[in-house]
This record gives structure tokens, sequence and C-alpha cells, in this order.
């Protein structure tokens, strides 16, 4: 079986992130980049199937060439191979053009199987597993705490807000995940030093037969015009305890509705 | 000058603080507190060859340096897991069976301290010759095909957990009939050997014993070497790495003190404002830190002189690092207490917990006082004074 795991490069969640006042993009250059949170569960789960199934496990990536270093990290995990899709046109693009181009990209790789995280920390739009299938005219198996793999059906427990779904589809297809599926491995020092010398492709738009008009900027099917920051948090009221402190809470949850 | 890691040293580091955070203080003081030891985070720190990263690839190691093991070492004691067996037995005996050890020796230790699975103490120190090891009165003599181990041990830590004790014993050299030290060896359940453990006023996982040897015998091929040529250079091969990685473990317990505290004093306003906005708490802890990381600077020297081959060099610069290292530590834990104010004598904040350990790092595994006399010697040139 050959996996394709799509792994996104983002601004780290926990730190301070801002978009960027001349384009309004992501600003990378001032963030601390890391992996997608939810892609590592992702390779994990490849590195997992494999492990029983046997195969191969690549990574897939599209961003900036700084997007290298994530790439290395997702390897020293264990996958075998990475393609960097890497271009200058694609700054600026859209959920669609994204799509277009990892479809583009999963296209040249034949792959039996794409996981994915069920969201980017950045982008929170929940979509690309979806619209990768839809253009690969292939199955998508979304937010799934548990992914089994037998021959070539695919059974999965979507979860949902009250339970889970079981949903079952054939290879090829595409599966998100959850932070729920696994706990991701640390790399290893052997993996970590292996990582620099697996194959790492770098492919271009033209490599991959996507013209330049389709993506970025001029392709984008949105526009963010305009972004502000959140405003700053309201001081909350603190509640002095001088003996009536239980009341004092009671009658601010009731006073909200809470209670 | 270049004062970057290699990317690979980087997500090494990076992976290590992930997995000791995962762990974190508590874990730690608690296991220390129920007598019992971090199994859990050794087993999963040797599986992903954080411990082994310094053994040779030939005998499945990662082939790093001694950076990488300080690195573990540091990041492991900045999550609030300060391990202090990985001074011991990868920093130590694996140094030593990898340097000086025979063939056959290195293809039956080494494999174990790659995956860590193997746990070997060290036992130099003796009642009467603390500081002093050229007064060992540990002695092994042959007996036919064996040697026979006789003498006491003080202060050795990990005896209970370790599979393999490596002891500093003196041999008389056939041909000058002088007093020699030789490494031997010796598995902790041997016949003659005995252990008692030592009540320490520190909190950790950690145990120290007084060892016995009441001939004790090994067979011949447990002299580390094979010959007592190869005892003096085989010891002092395991002090650098030994200096070293006990600096990093002390400047990454400093880290994670004046990162509680950091994040305690800008929460906490007893005036109206974060105590952290008195230039009375905020400039010991500014000072603590700038001591932090010229104590860091110096480990990273001290390796760098040291994978580089340069011992020599390395010696200089692994005392000068293992000194600044337990100074900036006792410094920063201090003060990382006095901030928390009466928080900071509690189990619950995990500042005190860490006092210990950092004080008992100015006097082991070397006192600060020989690392003054030996820079006072070595580097200044004085008239040796002892
Ligand atoms: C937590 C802990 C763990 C340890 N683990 C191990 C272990 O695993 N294996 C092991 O072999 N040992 C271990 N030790 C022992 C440690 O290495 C010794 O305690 C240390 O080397 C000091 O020796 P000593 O205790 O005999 O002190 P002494 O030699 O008695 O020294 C007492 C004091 O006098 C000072 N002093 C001595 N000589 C001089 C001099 N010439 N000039 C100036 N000052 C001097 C010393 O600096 C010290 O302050 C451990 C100790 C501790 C506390
Ligand atoms: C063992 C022990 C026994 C105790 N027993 C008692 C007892 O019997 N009865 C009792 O009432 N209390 C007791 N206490 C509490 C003790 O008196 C307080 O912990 C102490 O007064 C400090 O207050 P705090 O802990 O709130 O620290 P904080 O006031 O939060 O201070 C935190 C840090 O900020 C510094 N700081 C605070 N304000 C300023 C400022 N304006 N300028 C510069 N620095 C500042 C402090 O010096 C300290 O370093 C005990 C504490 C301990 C540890």
């Amino acid at each position: 079986m050959k996996i394709v795991v799509l792994v996104k490069q983002v601004p780290d969640s926990g730190a301070e992130r801002n978009l960027r006042s001349d384009d309004n993009t992501v600003d990378r250059g001032s963030a601390n980049n890391v992996i997608n949170e939810m892609d590592e569960y992702a390779i994990e789960e490849a590195l997992s199937i494999q492990e029983k199934h046997g195969g191969e496990v690549v990574v897939l990536t599209m961003g900036p060439s700084g997007a290298t270093e994530s790439i290395r990290k997702a390897l020293s995990m264990g996958p075998d191979s990475a393609v960097h899709v890497a271009d200058d046109a694609l700054h600026g693009s859209c959920a669609v053009a994204t799509s277009k181009v990892l479809a583009a990209a999963i296209g040249q790789l034949d792959a039996d199987l794409i996981i994915c995280g069920a969201e980017s920390t950045d982008g929170r739009v929940q979509v690309m597993p979806h619209m990768i299938a839809e253009r690969l005219g292939i199955a998508a198996l979304t937010g799934a705490r548990k992914l089994t793999v037998d021959g070539s059906t695919l059974t999965i427990e979507r979860q949902t807000e009250e339970g889970y779904e079981v949903v079952t589809a054939s290879t090829p297809a595409v599966v998100s995940v959850w932070d729920t599926i696994n706990e991701p491995r640390y790399p290893s020092f052997k993996g970590i030093m292996a990582a620099k010398k697996k194959p790492l492709e770098t492919k271009s738009l033209a490599d991959l037969g996507v013209d330049a008009s389709e993506v970025g900027f001029d392709g984008a099917t949105s526009t963010v015009v305009e972004h502000s920051k959140r405003p700053p948090r309201q001081a909350g009221n603190k509640v002095a305890d001088s003996g009536d402190g239980g009341v004092q809470l009671v009658q601010y949850l009731s006073s909200e509705k809470f209670v | 000058m270049d004062f970057d890691l290699t990317p690979e040293q980087q997500l090494l580091r990076d992976s290590v603080a992930a997995l000791g955070r995962r762990f974190g203080h508590s874990y730690y003081v608690d296991k220390a507190k129920a007598g019992e030891h971090t199994d859990e985070l050794w087993a999963e720190a040797a599986k992903l060859g954080y411990l082994g990263v310094g053994v040779p690839t030939e005998y499945g190691g990662g082939g790093g340096g001694i950076t990488e093991l300080a690195i573990v070492s540091e990041e492991l004691a900045a999550a609030g897991c300060p391990l202090l067996l990985i001074v011991v037995s990868p920093a130590i005996a694996a140094t030593v069976i990898a340097r000086h050890g025979t063939p056959e020796q290195r293809t039956a230790y080494l494999p174990g301290f790659a995956d860590g699975t193997l746990k070997c103490c060290f036992a130099i120190t003796e009642p009467d010759a603390g500081s002093n090891f050229h007064r060992l009165a540990t002695v092994a003599r042959r007996d036919g095909d064996d040697y026979v181990l006789s003498g006491r041990k003080v202060f050795i830590s990990g005896v209970d957990e370790s599979a393999y004790v490596l002891v500093v014993a003196r041999m008389a050299d056939e041909r000058s009939g002088r007093l020699q030290p030789a490494l031997f060896v010796v598995p902790t359940d041997a016949p003659g050997l005995s252990t008692t453990k030592i009540d320490m006023e520190i909190v950790s996982p950690e145990n120290q014993y007084m060892l016995f040897l009441d001939d004790v015998r090994v067979p011949a091929d447990a002299l580390v070497g094979g010959s007592v040529d190869a005892g003096l250079p085989a010891l002092f091969s395991g002090l650098n790495p030994e200096r070293i990685t006990v600096a990093a473990m002390g400047i990454g317990t400093a880290r994670y003190a004046l990162e509680r505290a950091s994040s305690y004093v800008a929460g906490r306003s007893v005036w109206g404002r974060p105590v952290g906005s008195h230039q009375g708490v905020a400039h010991p802890l500014a000072h603590a830190a700038v001591q932090v990381e010229l104590a860091r600077l110096m480990i990273a020297k001290a390796a760098h002189l040291y994978d580089a081959g340069r011992d020599v060099e390395a010696g200089v610069a692994a005392n000068m690092a293992k000194y600044a290292s337990s100074e900036a530590a006792v410094l920063a834990v201090d003060t990382a207490i006095q901030v928390h104010g009466g928080n900071g004598m509690t189990t619950e904040y995990g500042v005190a917990t860490l006092m210990g350990g950092v004080r008992a790092g100015r006097i082991a595994p070397v006192s600060r006082e020989m690392i003054l006399n030996f820079v006072a010697q070595h580097v200044l040139g004085q008239e040796k004074s002892y």
C-alpha cells in the first residue's frame, strides 16, 4: 500500500500569530513554524498502517521553501520520502487552488491512501480532504477517530458531536483524522539522522502541469479584504470572598443565565 | 565561529523536550517520593535512541557525540526530569567501554548502552578517598584466571537499578609493583558484593549506596581493556563526558526553575501589580538567567572540543562548565524559590524540590574546590596546593 500523508507547515498555534499587513496572508516570516498539529496524527496513522501492512509512506507538502524544515521533521518520524511543492506563484492561494495543486501532486504519486489532518490550525476550514477527494474522484472518509485497513477496504469511526459513525470505502481514498486517533511518536535519534538522507523531491507548478494563473492571488476564489486584531480581553470580574463569595458567584451565573 | 546547532541537533532538542514535558516534574517528584524510579521515562527515552545517541553506530547506537548526550541530559532536566543515571551509565560507563574496552567488552556491553536496556553505575568514591582518588583503598588481586576485589565505596548512585557497576580499584603492576588504577565491570549481584542505602536529603528517584566488596571474584575479562595499562586512560576518558553531562543536567534544572519562576511572578500580584514588576524580584531572576546562559555556552564549548577529539582543551572547558553550571543552578533554584514567596517551599510549585539536586551538584561528581584547584594549577600555573 502506498500512503501519501499531507503535511502543512503552520505558525505555532501556541504562540502569537498574525496576518501580514501588506497582503493579508499568514505571516510566516515572524512566526515559529511547525508541523500542523493534526498532521502529526496523520503521519502516525500512516506509519502504523505501514508497520502492519507494509508499503510506502510519502509526505506531501505545499509551501514556501522554509517548509523543508517541517518536512525533515516529518521524515524523522519515519516516512520513506517526501514531495515538496514549492513555487513563488503559489503565494496567496485559496483553499480551492491548494486542493488543485495537491490533487495534481497526488495524481503523480499513484497513491492507495491519502491521510491528512482534519483541519489545520491556521486556516481551520476543514475542506481540504473533501476537495481533494472530489478532484481525484475518490471517496473521502473524514474526521476519523479510528481507521482500520482490511485489504482494499477502509473503515473509519467518524467522530461526531454525539458519538461516532462507521463509514467504509475502498481504496483509493482520502482519510482525515482527529487527534483522538492515536498518540504520535517522537522522532527517534536514528530517525532524525536518517531523515537528512531520505529522498525529498521539489516540484514546481510546471512539473505538476498546473497553470500559474489558476493559483496564487490571481486564481484565488476568495480574498481577505481586511483584518484586524482580536480585541484585547476585557478584565473579568474578580469575586473577593469575604464570606459571601458563593452567593456572589451564583448571582453572577444567574444574571448571565448560565444557571 | 558558529553558535547554531545543526538541524538534527535542534530536532533532537525539540523531540527530547517534548518527551520530557509529557512526563514533567510532578511525575519525577511522585516517583522520588514513592521511592520508585523513573522507569517509564527511561524506557521511552531509551527506545527512541536518546540514551544511546553517543554509542557508535556499529553497536546499534546513534553515532553522535557528547554534544548530543548533553542535549538529552539538559532537555529532560529542563522539563523537570533530571536523570542522574544519564551521567553515569551512557556518559561515563559507555564512553569508557567504547574507548578502552576490549573488542569482546564492546560487543558485550555497547548494544545494551545503545538501546538503553543496560544500566551500569560507577563506583570511585571511597570513605577515605573522596576527592583524592590516588588514595583509593579498593584493591584487586590476581587469583588464577580471576581477579578478586575488596574494599568499600560510598555515595554510589543507582546500584539498585543497575545490572553492573564499573568499579575503580587499584592493582599491583606486575613489572613495577606500583599500585595502578584498574577498572572492572562487576555484576551488581556478584557474590561478596553488598550494599547499604544512604539516606539523602535530595528529592530524587535515584539512590546512593555504600558498596562493600568482600572478596568479589570476577573473571579476567571483567578488567576494562584487558590490562592494567588501560586503567588510567580509561578512567580519564570518563571524566569529561561526566562533567559535561552533569553540567547540562544542572543547567537544564536551572532553566526549569527560571521558567517556573518567571511565569509565577508575572501572574502573582500582591501590591496590585505583578510581583515580577518589582526590580527586587526581576533583577535576581535576570541575573540568574545571565549566569545560566553563560554556563550553557561553556557546556557547548566543552562538548564541541570533546567531540573534536581535543581532550586536553576539553578538560579545562568541561571543568569550567561544570563549575559554572553548578553555581548557576544553585543561584537559579534559590532565586526561583525566593520569588515564589511561601509557595516556593511547597511541593506543589515544584521549585524547592530541585534544591537538593542542584546543591549536590556543587559537591558531586567533583567538588567546586577541586575544580578551582585544577584551574589554579593548570590554567593559572600555580603550584599544586594539596
Ligand atoms: C548525590 C551524590 C551522588 C554521588 N554519586 C556518586 C557515584 O555515583 N559514584 C561515585 O563514585 N561517587 C558519587 N558521589 C560521591 C562524590 O563524587 C563525592 O562526594 C565528591 O567527589 C566529594 O568527595 P567527598 O564526599 O569524599 O568529599 P571530601 O573529599 O571529604 O571533601 C570534603 C570537602 O573538602 C573539600 N576538599 C577536599 N580536598 C580538597 C583540597 N585538596 N583542596 C580544597 N578543598 C578540598 C571538598 O571540596 C569538599 O568541599 C556522589 C555524591 C553525591 C552527593
Ligand atoms: C515554612 C513557612 C511557614 C509559614 N508560617 C506562617 C505562619 O505561621 N503564619 C502566617 O501567617 N504565615 C506563614 N507563612 C507565610 C509567610 O509569611 C509568607 O509566605 C511570606 O510572608 C511571603 O508571602 P507570600 O508567600 O505571599 O509571597 P509574595 O508576597 O507573593 O511574594 C513573592 C515574592 O515577591 C517579593 N515581593 C513581594 N512584594 C514585593 C515588593 N513590593 N517589592 C519587592 N519584592 C516583593 C517577595 O519578597 C517574594 O520574593 C509561612 C511560610 C512558610 C514558607
